[in-house]
Protein backbone atom coordinates (compact mmCIF):
# COMPACT_ATOMS: atom_id res chain seq x y z
CA UNK A 1 0.00 0.00 0.00
CA UNK A 2 1.35 3.38 -0.87
CA UNK A 3 2.18 6.25 1.81
CA UNK A 4 -0.27 8.71 0.31
CA UNK A 5 -3.83 6.76 1.65
CA UNK A 6 -2.25 6.51 4.96
CA UNK A 7 -1.57 10.13 5.09
CA UNK A 8 -5.05 10.70 4.03
CA UNK A 9 -6.22 8.85 7.09
CA UNK A 10 -4.28 10.68 9.29
CA UNK A 11 -5.54 13.87 8.86
CA UNK A 12 -8.37 15.46 9.31
CA UNK A 13 -10.38 15.66 6.21
CA UNK A 14 -11.29 19.34 6.75
CA UNK A 15 -7.75 20.15 7.29
CA UNK A 16 -7.44 18.39 3.66
CA UNK A 17 -9.72 20.04 1.94
CA UNK A 18 -8.11 23.45 2.84
CA UNK A 19 -4.58 22.30 2.32
CA UNK A 20 -5.96 21.43 -1.35
CA UNK A 21 -8.13 24.25 -1.86
CA UNK A 22 -4.99 26.65 -0.55
CA UNK A 23 -2.74 24.41 -3.26
CA UNK A 24 -5.52 24.70 -6.33
CA UNK A 25 -6.11 28.23 -5.59
CA UNK A 26 -2.27 28.81 -5.57
CA UNK A 27 -1.81 27.17 -8.64
CA UNK A 28 -5.08 28.95 -10.01
CA UNK A 29 -3.05 32.09 -9.51
CA UNK A 30 -0.16 31.14 -10.97
CA UNK A 31 -1.17 30.38 -14.30
CA UNK A 32 -3.30 33.13 -14.20
CA UNK A 33 -0.37 35.97 -13.71
CA UNK A 34 1.85 34.05 -15.64
CA UNK A 35 -1.16 34.03 -18.54
CA UNK A 36 -1.15 38.59 -17.62
CA UNK A 37 2.40 38.68 -17.78
CA UNK A 38 2.77 37.10 -21.19
CA UNK A 39 -0.05 38.47 -22.75
CA UNK A 40 0.71 42.05 -21.82
CA UNK A 41 4.17 43.21 -21.21
CA UNK A 42 4.31 46.16 -19.58
CA UNK A 43 6.42 49.52 -19.25
CA UNK A 44 5.43 51.88 -16.66
CA UNK A 45 8.01 54.92 -16.38
CA UNK A 46 6.88 57.48 -14.00
CA UNK A 47 7.58 61.09 -14.19
CA UNK A 48 9.53 61.79 -11.19
CA UNK A 49 11.12 65.10 -10.13
CA UNK A 50 14.45 63.55 -10.84
CA UNK A 51 13.15 62.41 -14.59
CA UNK A 52 12.27 66.57 -15.13
CA UNK A 53 15.38 67.73 -12.98
CA UNK A 54 17.56 65.55 -15.92
CA UNK A 55 19.65 67.21 -18.11
CA UNK A 56 18.05 67.74 -21.89
CA UNK A 57 20.68 65.50 -23.50
CA UNK A 58 20.29 62.44 -21.02
CA UNK A 59 16.78 62.42 -21.05
CA UNK A 60 15.93 61.02 -24.02
CA UNK A 61 18.67 58.40 -23.50
CA UNK A 62 17.55 57.61 -19.77
CA UNK A 63 13.74 57.29 -21.10
CA UNK A 64 14.91 54.73 -23.67
CA UNK A 65 17.28 52.41 -21.41
CA UNK A 66 14.34 52.75 -18.96
CA UNK A 67 12.08 51.21 -21.48
CA UNK A 68 15.17 48.83 -23.23
CA UNK A 69 14.84 46.97 -19.73
CA UNK A 70 11.40 46.64 -19.40
CA UNK A 71 9.28 43.75 -20.06
CA UNK A 72 7.70 45.67 -23.04
CA UNK A 73 10.89 46.24 -24.57
CA UNK A 74 12.26 42.68 -24.02
CA UNK A 75 9.45 41.57 -25.89
CA UNK A 76 9.24 44.24 -28.85
CA UNK A 77 13.19 42.83 -28.89
CA UNK A 78 11.93 39.51 -29.45
CA UNK A 79 9.16 40.22 -31.77
CA UNK A 80 11.31 42.00 -33.92
CA UNK A 81 13.93 39.14 -34.02
CA UNK A 82 11.48 36.45 -34.92
CA UNK A 83 10.29 38.93 -37.58
CA UNK A 84 13.89 38.83 -39.26
CA UNK A 85 13.94 35.15 -39.24
CA UNK A 86 10.32 34.89 -40.77
CA UNK A 87 11.81 37.45 -43.42
CA UNK A 88 14.57 34.83 -43.74
CA UNK A 89 12.42 31.80 -44.25
CA UNK A 90 9.69 34.04 -46.75
CA UNK A 91 12.94 34.44 -48.95
CA UNK A 92 14.23 31.02 -49.15
CA UNK A 93 10.67 29.81 -50.23
CA UNK A 94 10.30 32.72 -52.74
CA UNK A 95 13.89 31.54 -54.30
CA UNK A 96 12.09 27.84 -53.71
CA UNK A 97 9.18 28.25 -55.79
CA UNK A 98 11.68 30.02 -58.23
CA UNK A 99 13.58 27.13 -58.83
CA UNK A 100 10.45 24.47 -58.55
CA UNK A 101 7.86 23.32 -60.42
CA UNK A 102 4.69 20.62 -60.46
CA UNK A 103 3.41 19.40 -57.29
CA UNK A 104 6.33 20.77 -55.42
CA UNK A 105 5.66 24.09 -56.80
CA UNK A 106 2.11 24.09 -55.89
CA UNK A 107 2.89 22.86 -51.82
CA UNK A 108 5.75 25.20 -51.65
CA UNK A 109 3.31 28.03 -52.73
CA UNK A 110 0.69 26.82 -50.20
CA UNK A 111 3.41 26.50 -47.43
CA UNK A 112 4.98 30.64 -48.87
CA UNK A 113 1.07 31.58 -48.08
CA UNK A 114 1.32 30.36 -44.77
CA UNK A 115 4.06 31.86 -43.80
CA UNK A 116 3.25 35.14 -45.19
CA UNK A 117 -0.24 35.22 -43.36
CA UNK A 118 2.42 34.41 -39.98
CA UNK A 119 4.84 37.26 -41.16
CA UNK A 120 1.86 39.51 -41.05
CA UNK A 121 0.32 38.15 -37.99
CA UNK A 122 4.02 39.07 -36.30
CA UNK A 123 4.18 42.17 -37.66
CA UNK A 124 0.70 43.01 -36.50
CA UNK A 125 1.81 42.23 -32.65
CA UNK A 126 4.94 43.87 -33.14
CA UNK A 127 3.08 47.47 -34.21
CA UNK A 128 0.52 46.74 -30.98
CA UNK A 129 3.96 46.31 -28.95
CA UNK A 130 5.16 49.54 -30.75
CA UNK A 131 2.03 51.39 -30.17
CA UNK A 132 1.81 50.41 -26.39
CA UNK A 133 5.47 51.64 -25.89
CA UNK A 134 4.65 55.20 -27.90
CA UNK A 135 1.42 55.81 -26.44
CA UNK A 136 3.04 54.83 -23.02
CA UNK A 137 5.78 57.60 -23.95
CA UNK A 138 3.55 60.28 -25.06
CA UNK A 139 1.62 59.90 -21.25
CA UNK A 140 5.17 60.30 -20.13
CA UNK A 141 5.92 63.71 -21.76
CA UNK A 142 2.49 64.70 -21.21
CA UNK A 143 3.31 64.12 -17.18
CA UNK A 144 6.47 66.06 -17.33
CA UNK A 145 4.98 68.59 -19.58
CA UNK A 146 2.63 69.32 -16.57
CA UNK A 147 4.96 68.73 -13.94
CA UNK A 148 6.50 71.57 -15.67
CA UNK A 149 4.08 74.12 -16.17
CA UNK A 150 3.12 73.22 -12.51
CA UNK A 151 6.37 74.35 -11.68
CA UNK A 152 5.77 77.66 -13.89
CA UNK A 153 2.42 78.38 -13.13
CA UNK A 154 3.35 78.75 -9.05
CA UNK A 155 4.92 82.21 -10.58
CA UNK A 156 2.34 84.64 -9.17
CA UNK A 157 2.27 88.33 -9.57
CA UNK A 158 3.61 89.17 -6.21
CA UNK A 159 6.54 86.75 -6.95
CA UNK A 160 7.27 87.96 -9.43
CA UNK A 161 7.73 91.17 -8.90
CA UNK A 162 9.80 89.94 -5.40
CA UNK A 163 11.89 88.27 -8.06
CA UNK A 164 12.91 91.46 -10.05
CA UNK A 165 13.48 93.47 -6.45
CA UNK A 166 16.12 90.78 -5.80
CA UNK A 167 17.48 91.11 -9.19
CA UNK A 168 17.98 94.75 -8.94
CA UNK A 169 19.55 94.63 -5.50
CA UNK A 170 21.95 92.18 -6.56
CA UNK A 171 22.84 94.17 -9.34
CA UNK A 172 22.89 97.04 -7.06
CA UNK A 173 24.91 94.79 -4.47
CA UNK A 174 27.28 94.10 -6.52
CA UNK A 175 27.91 97.52 -8.33
CA UNK A 176 29.18 98.68 -5.03
CA UNK A 177 31.03 95.99 -3.53
CA UNK A 178 34.37 97.11 -4.23
CA UNK A 179 33.15 100.61 -2.99
CA UNK A 180 32.27 99.08 0.15
CA UNK A 181 35.56 97.77 0.87
CA UNK A 182 37.31 100.26 0.12
CA UNK A 183 35.37 102.60 2.69
CA UNK A 184 36.55 99.28 5.53
CA UNK A 185 39.71 99.76 4.59
CA UNK A 186 39.51 103.02 5.27
CA UNK A 187 39.52 102.04 9.48
CA UNK A 188 42.87 100.76 9.73
CA UNK A 189 42.34 98.63 13.09
CA UNK A 190 40.04 95.92 11.12
CA UNK A 191 41.40 93.56 9.36
CA UNK A 192 39.41 91.71 6.72
CA UNK A 193 37.15 89.72 8.42
CA UNK A 194 37.06 85.98 8.37
CA UNK A 195 33.95 85.53 6.22
CA UNK A 196 35.69 87.80 3.51
CA UNK A 197 38.53 85.76 3.59
CA UNK A 198 37.10 82.37 3.07
CA UNK A 199 34.80 83.41 0.62
CA UNK A 200 37.36 85.24 -1.77
CA UNK A 201 39.08 81.82 -1.06
CA UNK A 202 36.20 79.83 -1.75
CA UNK A 203 35.18 81.94 -4.84
CA UNK A 204 38.28 80.90 -6.86
CA UNK A 205 37.30 77.30 -6.61
CA UNK A 206 33.38 78.24 -7.33
CA UNK A 207 34.20 79.86 -10.49
CA UNK A 208 36.79 77.09 -11.79
CA UNK A 209 33.88 74.51 -10.95
CA UNK A 210 30.94 76.70 -12.99
CA UNK A 211 32.91 77.26 -15.47
CA UNK A 212 33.62 73.26 -15.93
CA UNK A 213 30.13 72.33 -15.04
CA UNK A 214 28.95 75.21 -17.82
CA UNK A 215 31.14 73.74 -20.47
CA UNK A 216 30.02 70.36 -19.40
CA UNK A 217 28.89 67.99 -22.67
CA UNK A 218 25.78 66.61 -20.38
CA UNK A 219 24.81 70.29 -19.51
CA UNK A 220 24.50 71.61 -22.85
CA UNK A 221 21.38 73.25 -23.35
CA UNK A 222 19.96 71.46 -26.08
CA UNK A 223 19.44 73.69 -29.26
CA UNK A 224 16.64 73.68 -32.22
CA UNK A 225 17.73 73.03 -36.09
CA UNK A 226 18.39 76.25 -36.64
CA UNK A 227 20.97 76.98 -33.41
CA UNK A 228 18.02 78.36 -31.53
CA UNK A 229 18.70 77.18 -27.70
CA UNK A 230 15.66 75.30 -26.77
CA UNK A 231 13.89 75.29 -22.76
CA UNK A 232 13.31 72.36 -20.84
CA UNK A 233 9.56 72.76 -21.44
CA UNK A 234 10.25 73.19 -25.38
CA UNK A 235 12.45 70.01 -25.36
CA UNK A 236 10.27 68.02 -24.13
CA UNK A 237 7.46 69.38 -26.34
CA UNK A 238 9.48 68.74 -29.26
CA UNK A 239 10.63 64.74 -28.31
CA UNK A 240 5.93 64.86 -27.54
CA UNK A 241 6.22 65.90 -31.52
CA UNK A 242 8.46 63.53 -32.42
CA UNK A 243 6.20 60.94 -30.77
CA UNK A 244 3.14 62.00 -32.75
CA UNK A 245 4.93 61.66 -35.68
CA UNK A 246 6.51 57.93 -35.31
CA UNK A 247 2.45 56.96 -34.33
CA UNK A 248 2.02 58.80 -37.41
CA UNK A 249 4.41 56.82 -39.24
CA UNK A 250 3.26 53.64 -37.51
CA UNK A 251 -0.53 54.24 -38.53
CA UNK A 252 1.12 54.20 -42.09
CA UNK A 253 2.83 50.87 -41.40
CA UNK A 254 -0.23 49.65 -40.52
CA UNK A 255 -1.88 50.26 -43.85
CA UNK A 256 0.77 49.07 -45.67
CA UNK A 257 0.03 45.38 -43.71
CA UNK A 258 -3.77 45.80 -44.53
CA UNK A 259 -2.81 45.90 -47.99
CA UNK A 260 -0.38 42.85 -47.87
CA UNK A 261 -2.99 40.80 -45.84
CA UNK A 262 -5.55 41.64 -48.33
CA UNK A 263 -3.23 40.36 -51.21
CA UNK A 264 -2.13 37.49 -49.36
CA UNK A 265 -6.35 36.63 -48.71
CA UNK A 266 -6.54 37.10 -52.77
CA UNK A 267 -3.49 34.82 -53.65
CA UNK A 268 -5.33 31.99 -51.60
CA UNK A 269 -8.33 32.86 -53.42
CA UNK A 270 -6.34 32.12 -56.40
CA UNK A 271 -4.74 29.41 -55.12
CA UNK A 272 -7.76 27.87 -53.99
CA UNK A 273 -9.46 28.57 -57.75
CA UNK A 274 -6.25 26.75 -59.30
CA UNK A 275 -6.78 23.40 -57.18
CA UNK A 276 -10.51 23.27 -58.34
CA UNK A 277 -9.62 23.72 -61.45
CA UNK A 278 -7.19 21.08 -61.63
CA UNK A 279 -9.94 18.52 -59.54
CA UNK A 280 -12.70 20.12 -62.45
CA UNK A 281 -10.51 19.04 -65.03
CA UNK A 282 -9.71 15.47 -63.81
CA UNK A 283 -13.92 14.58 -62.89
CA UNK A 284 -16.29 13.03 -64.76
CA UNK A 285 -18.58 15.53 -64.55
CA UNK A 286 -20.08 16.55 -67.73
CA UNK A 287 -19.41 20.60 -68.72
CA UNK A 288 -22.10 22.74 -67.99
CA UNK A 289 -21.14 24.44 -70.87
CA UNK A 290 -23.28 22.38 -73.50
CA UNK A 291 -26.47 24.10 -74.60
CA UNK A 292 -29.26 22.33 -76.31
CA UNK A 293 -28.42 23.98 -79.78
CA UNK A 294 -25.03 21.77 -80.15
CA UNK A 295 -26.84 18.35 -79.91
CA UNK A 296 -29.98 19.86 -82.35
CA UNK A 297 -28.72 17.68 -85.46
CA UNK A 298 -29.42 14.65 -83.44
CA UNK A 299 -33.25 15.35 -84.02
CA UNK A 300 -32.83 16.79 -87.24
CA UNK A 301 -32.05 13.57 -89.39
CA UNK A 302 -33.82 10.06 -88.09
CA UNK B 1 12.06 56.52 35.29
CA UNK B 2 12.62 60.05 35.75
CA UNK B 3 15.99 59.51 34.16
CA UNK B 4 14.09 58.44 30.62
CA UNK B 5 11.90 61.02 30.84
CA UNK B 6 14.67 63.71 31.41
CA UNK B 7 16.56 62.35 28.21
CA UNK B 8 13.36 62.23 26.09
CA UNK B 9 12.72 66.29 27.48
CA UNK B 10 16.17 66.43 26.38
CA UNK B 11 16.11 65.19 23.11
CA UNK B 12 12.84 66.79 22.22
CA UNK B 13 14.59 70.49 23.21
CA UNK B 14 17.96 69.39 21.46
CA UNK B 15 15.40 68.72 18.28
CA UNK B 16 13.45 71.67 18.49
CA UNK B 17 16.43 73.61 18.65
CA UNK B 18 17.16 72.67 15.66
CA UNK B 19 14.05 73.61 13.75
CA UNK B 20 14.09 76.87 15.76
CA UNK B 21 17.39 77.81 13.82
CA UNK B 22 17.57 81.15 12.36
CA UNK B 23 18.05 82.00 8.77
CA UNK B 24 20.46 84.43 7.23
CA UNK B 25 18.05 87.42 7.07
CA UNK B 26 17.32 87.10 10.66
CA UNK B 27 20.72 86.77 11.79
CA UNK B 28 21.21 90.39 9.49
CA UNK B 29 17.83 91.86 11.03
CA UNK B 30 19.45 91.22 14.76
CA UNK B 31 22.79 92.68 14.20
CA UNK B 32 21.17 95.61 12.54
CA UNK B 33 18.66 95.79 15.44
CA UNK B 34 22.05 95.65 17.37
CA UNK B 35 23.76 98.56 15.36
CA UNK B 36 20.60 100.56 15.70
CA UNK B 37 20.84 99.94 19.59
CA UNK B 38 24.03 101.30 19.37
CA UNK B 39 23.15 104.59 17.36
CA UNK B 40 20.49 105.64 19.83
CA UNK B 41 22.87 104.59 23.59
CA UNK B 42 22.89 107.61 25.11
CA UNK B 43 25.71 105.71 27.61
CA UNK B 44 28.30 105.84 24.95
CA UNK B 45 30.39 108.69 24.63
CA UNK B 46 31.41 109.44 20.56
CA UNK B 47 34.80 107.44 20.72
CA UNK B 48 33.30 104.63 22.38
CA UNK B 49 30.17 104.72 19.62
CA UNK B 50 32.30 105.08 16.67
CA UNK B 51 34.52 102.23 17.55
CA UNK B 52 32.03 99.52 18.57
CA UNK B 53 29.66 100.68 14.94
CA UNK B 54 33.46 100.05 12.99
CA UNK B 55 33.25 96.61 14.58
CA UNK B 56 29.52 95.95 13.89
CA UNK B 57 29.55 97.47 10.23
CA UNK B 58 32.60 94.92 9.10
CA UNK B 59 29.54 92.29 10.91
CA UNK B 60 26.49 93.45 9.25
CA UNK B 61 28.64 93.97 5.73
CA UNK B 62 29.63 90.18 6.12
CA UNK B 63 26.23 89.23 7.27
CA UNK B 64 24.81 91.40 3.99
CA UNK B 65 26.38 89.56 1.68
CA UNK B 66 25.88 86.57 3.09
CA UNK B 67 22.16 87.31 2.60
CA UNK B 68 22.50 88.52 -0.29
CA UNK B 69 24.49 85.42 -1.82
CA UNK B 70 22.01 83.11 -0.07
CA UNK B 71 20.02 80.98 -2.72
CA UNK B 72 17.58 79.85 -0.64
CA UNK B 73 15.90 83.57 -0.49
CA UNK B 74 15.17 84.02 -4.19
CA UNK B 75 11.71 83.75 -4.66
CA UNK B 76 10.70 82.95 -1.05
CA UNK B 77 7.31 85.26 -0.85
CA UNK B 78 7.52 85.85 2.47
CA UNK B 79 6.72 88.34 4.33
CA UNK B 80 9.87 89.54 5.97
CA UNK B 81 11.93 88.63 2.69
CA UNK B 82 9.32 90.71 0.28
CA UNK B 83 9.58 94.15 3.27
CA UNK B 84 13.60 93.25 3.24
CA UNK B 85 14.34 93.37 -0.91
CA UNK B 86 11.86 96.49 -1.03
CA UNK B 87 13.77 98.58 1.71
CA UNK B 88 17.39 97.94 0.10
CA UNK B 89 18.61 100.97 2.00
CA UNK B 90 17.46 99.66 5.32
CA UNK B 91 17.88 96.06 4.69
CA UNK B 92 21.43 96.44 3.50
CA UNK B 93 22.64 99.54 5.45
CA UNK B 94 26.25 98.73 5.31
CA UNK B 95 26.55 98.92 1.39
CA UNK B 96 23.98 100.91 0.90
CA UNK B 97 25.65 103.99 3.58
CA UNK B 98 29.07 103.31 2.31
CA UNK B 99 27.82 103.51 -1.78
CA UNK B 100 26.04 106.81 -0.92
CA UNK B 101 29.41 107.96 1.27
CA UNK B 102 27.49 108.47 4.29
CA UNK B 103 28.00 106.99 8.01
CA UNK B 104 25.63 104.52 8.87
CA UNK B 105 23.48 106.73 11.52
CA UNK B 106 23.06 109.47 8.48
CA UNK B 107 21.86 107.11 5.64
CA UNK B 108 19.29 105.51 8.24
CA UNK B 109 17.55 108.57 9.30
CA UNK B 110 17.68 109.45 6.19
CA UNK B 111 15.33 106.50 4.79
CA UNK B 112 12.75 108.01 7.75
CA UNK B 113 13.31 111.60 6.46
CA UNK B 114 15.35 112.96 8.74
CA UNK B 115 18.34 114.56 7.82
CA UNK B 116 20.98 117.68 8.90
CA UNK B 117 18.61 120.14 7.38
CA UNK B 118 15.34 119.04 9.19
CA UNK B 119 17.24 118.48 12.42
CA UNK B 120 18.92 122.06 12.31
CA UNK B 121 15.83 123.65 10.90
CA UNK B 122 13.72 122.41 14.06
CA UNK B 123 12.66 124.72 17.00
CA UNK B 124 12.00 123.47 20.55
CA UNK B 125 8.72 123.85 21.69
CA UNK B 126 5.19 122.84 23.75
CA UNK B 127 3.11 120.66 21.76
Amino acid sequence: MSELPLLIDRVEPKRLALTLGAVFLGGAMLMAGSTVAWSAPNWTPQSSERLVKLPPSYLQKSIDHDFANSELGTAIQKTEEDISLKGNTLGDLQKAIETSDGEVRGDLRHQFLAEKRAYLNMMSDRNELRRKHLMTKRRLFDDMLERLSREEGEMTPEKEELIELQKAAAERFESSVAKVDQRLFETPDLEESKYSQQYSKNRTAIEQLIARIDNHRMNQTPMSDNGVPLTRVEHVRRMVADVQTELAVLEQEETILGYMAKLVALDAMTLAEEGMDEEMIDSDVAQSSLTPADNVSFFLNN
Amino acid sequence: MKTQIFALGAATLIAMSGIAQAGTLENLERERAMTIKTFLDSSLTIDERQAKLDSQRRRLVDLERIVMRDKSLRGQNTKNVRIAFKNYDVTFLGHASAEKGHTMVDHWLTQFGVNTDSVMSSRVGRR
